[in-house]
């Protein structure tokens, strides 16, 4: 097993109560760990803030997003009512601007909510038909019963034998290797 | 709740005592200015009067929102809405100086009988707009305001005794919404009576909206700074966390958007009708000084607070958050002073009685509201949802 490293994902301890989860993902921080994800059939309180995740980007790619269609949605209606096709209606200015607003307003909607869904998936790489702790078989109780924690063998501090150590040691039920394919 | 009773703290007493010192000496030198020139007394009066008056009827609306939805973001600022609610009386009080003496100052387009040779007005309007209609309309909107207000504060003070009384909390909710629809229906009313027919020749359906929504501005706003003038002493000090802040600011957000939605619609709408005598409301108010204050209300009463309020931060931010809303409360008197002062005069440099109308009327009605803030405990202790809506979940 040791010798195909190359092909090692991580390694996965599994926990029987969220505290214990909670526990041991403050543990893995203090010791330096960073590359790791927590697995919970359920939101938990205080796991984000344990895991020390910070805030993303979806909400300025958001903000860009209304910007852009808003602004977009403005400029559309001045180039044509303006510049390309002047028109005299009801002897009203070629920028009639209180009657760009409606279109200005569905437009800065329509770019922050594409941009924030497309900009979620792009960070979260969803979707993503196979992931390696699937590889894991006892992972499914992770949907009912359990709680996981998958350290990555990118962390500069992961070594096979040590982290499964330290995640035992911190009352992992059960410590696997996780495979790459 | 653990026995616990969670009095006002003492700044609510000192805060009760210099709003009705201040309050009361800005009122002394108002009344001067009524002694020596009534009719600029009136016109200022009116925007004072409607800024008080949507700081207890936009928290009457926002008690029975809360009561509809049964938000948890409403429970924290239960209390203070009702003691708000509760200045009512006052507010009925204040509307006496423009019944009694000053409605032939500001509505002397109706009144006046020369004015109405020289513009007459539809047969309708005239029996509609009689000094005897608008008074008798008068006494049933606060009629209806100060029923709802009686109704929800004391059944919700029934409920601090009787924690586990489902069907009152049902009737709560059942009373809500129907109230709500009084509540704007006669608002819309009173807006026309007060307001709109400054100008009697001129007509917009979504007017009472316009200042519904400014009342929920003014309410809400009002709301963040008391919650966040309470979380400096106990027993809010160790309640008021970042997250209420964060849901108060939302709301405050959704209000701001609603308001420019009204405000903005009834201009397309004017706009796209293109008609004489529908774009007089504009005409007097978009060009000259007042298309200056036009100016400013767009840009510091809405584009300014909306992106300030789209931000998270900001929004968790209690002193940030505070000063958002204290300014948004200034630019709903700016809104208000631009939607009446246009009838009377071209000229938008307010006179010294705009300033001093404000701090006398706000400042008794700061007072009233501190003083009816201390009549209760601090937390509706009887709401099913208070546990959940005052946990900490940060640790």
């Amino acid at each position: 097993m040791i010798q195909h490293r190359s092909h090692i994902y991580g390694v996965m301890g599994e926990f029987e109560t969220p505290e214990k989860l909670i526990h041991a993902v403050q543990k893995l921080r203090e010791a330096g760990y960073r590359r790791f994800d927590a697995y919970s059939p359920f939101p938990l309180e205080g796991l984000s803030q344990a895991m020390g995740l910070k805030r993303n980007l979806v909400p300025l790619i958001t903000l860009i997003g209304g910007l852009t269609g808003g602004i977009g949605g403005f400029g559309f209606q001045y180039w044509v009512a303006a510049i390309t096709y002047p028109m005299n209606i009801g002897g009203r200015p070629l920028n009639s601007w209180p009657a760009f607003i409606p279109v200005t307003f569905e437009l800065t909607i329509l770019g922050a909510s594409l941009a924030a869904v497309f900009g979620m998936l792009a960070l979260n790489r969803l979707p993503q038909p196979h992931h390696p702790v699937f590889n894991v078989p006892r992972f499914s109780h992770a949907s009912a019963d359990r709680f996981f924690i998958c350290i990555e063998a990118r962390d500069p501090k992961f070594h096979l034998l040590d982290t499964a150590r330290f995640l035992q040691g911190l009352q992992a039920h059960h410590v696997s290797e996780v495979n790459d394919d | 709740m653990n026995g616990q009773q969670y009095h006002a703290p003492e700044s609510v007493g000192r805060l009760q005592t210099g709003a009705l010192g201040v309050g009361g000496i800005a009122m002394v030198l108002a009344i001067f200015g009524a002694l020596r020139s009534p009719g600029a007394f009136y016109e200022s009066y009116l925007v004072s009067f409607l800024l008080v008056l949507g700081l207890s009827l936009g928290s009457l609306g926002l008690v029975m929102l809360q009561h509809l939805t049964s938000g948890h973001w409403g429970v924290i600022i239960r209390r203070p809405l009702e003691s708000a609610t509760r200045t009512l009386p006052l507010i009925a009080i204040f509307f006496l100086p423009i019944a009694l003496f000053g409605m032939k100052y500001l509505y002397a387009a109706w009144l006046d009988p020369q004015k109405l040779t020289e513009q007459p007005l539809s047969d309708f309007q005239h029996s509609y707009l009689t000094h005897g209609g608008y008074l008798t309309r008068a006494v049933t909107y606060f009629a209806l305001w100060l029923a709802l207000m009686f109704i929800f504060n004391r059944w919700s003070k029934q409920q601090d005794t009787n924690q586990n009384d489902r069907a009152l909390r049902r009737r709560l909710q059942m009373l809500a919404g129907p109230g709500i629809i009084l509540y704007v229906f006669a608002m819309s009313f009173a807006a026309i009576d007060w307001v709109m027919s400054l100008s009697p020749h001129w007509a917009s359906t979504i007017y009472g909206f316009i200042f519904v929504g400014g009342q929920l501005i003014s309410s809400m706003s009002f709301m963040i700074a008391v919650v966040v003038l309470l979380s400096r002493a106990e027993p809010f000090a160790s309640i008021v966390q970042p997250r209420h802040l964060h849901d108060l600011g939302k709301l405050l957000l959704a209000f701001v958007m609603l308001w420019a939605y009204f405000d903005f619609s009834q201009l397309l709408i004017v706009w796209s009708g293109n008609q004489p005598e529908e774009i007089s409301f504009y005409r007097t108010r978009l060009y000259g000084e007042w298309g200056v204050v036009a100016v400013i209300v767009v840009v510091f009463h809405f584009f300014v607070p909306f992106f300030l309020l789209l931000s998270q931060d900001l929004k968790r931010n209690a002193k940030i958050l505070t000063r958002i809303a204290m300014w948004l409360i200034l630019m709903r008197l700016v809104d208000l002073f631009w939607m009446t002062r246009p009838e009377f005069t071209s000229s938008a440099v307010p006179t010294w009685l705009d300033l001093v109308l404000p701090v006398a009327l706000g400042g008794l009605w700061l007072g009233f509201f501190a003083f009816n803030l201390k009549q209760c405990p601090l937390l509706p202790l009887g709401d099913p949802d208070l546990a959940k809506a005052i946990e900490h979940h940060e640790h």
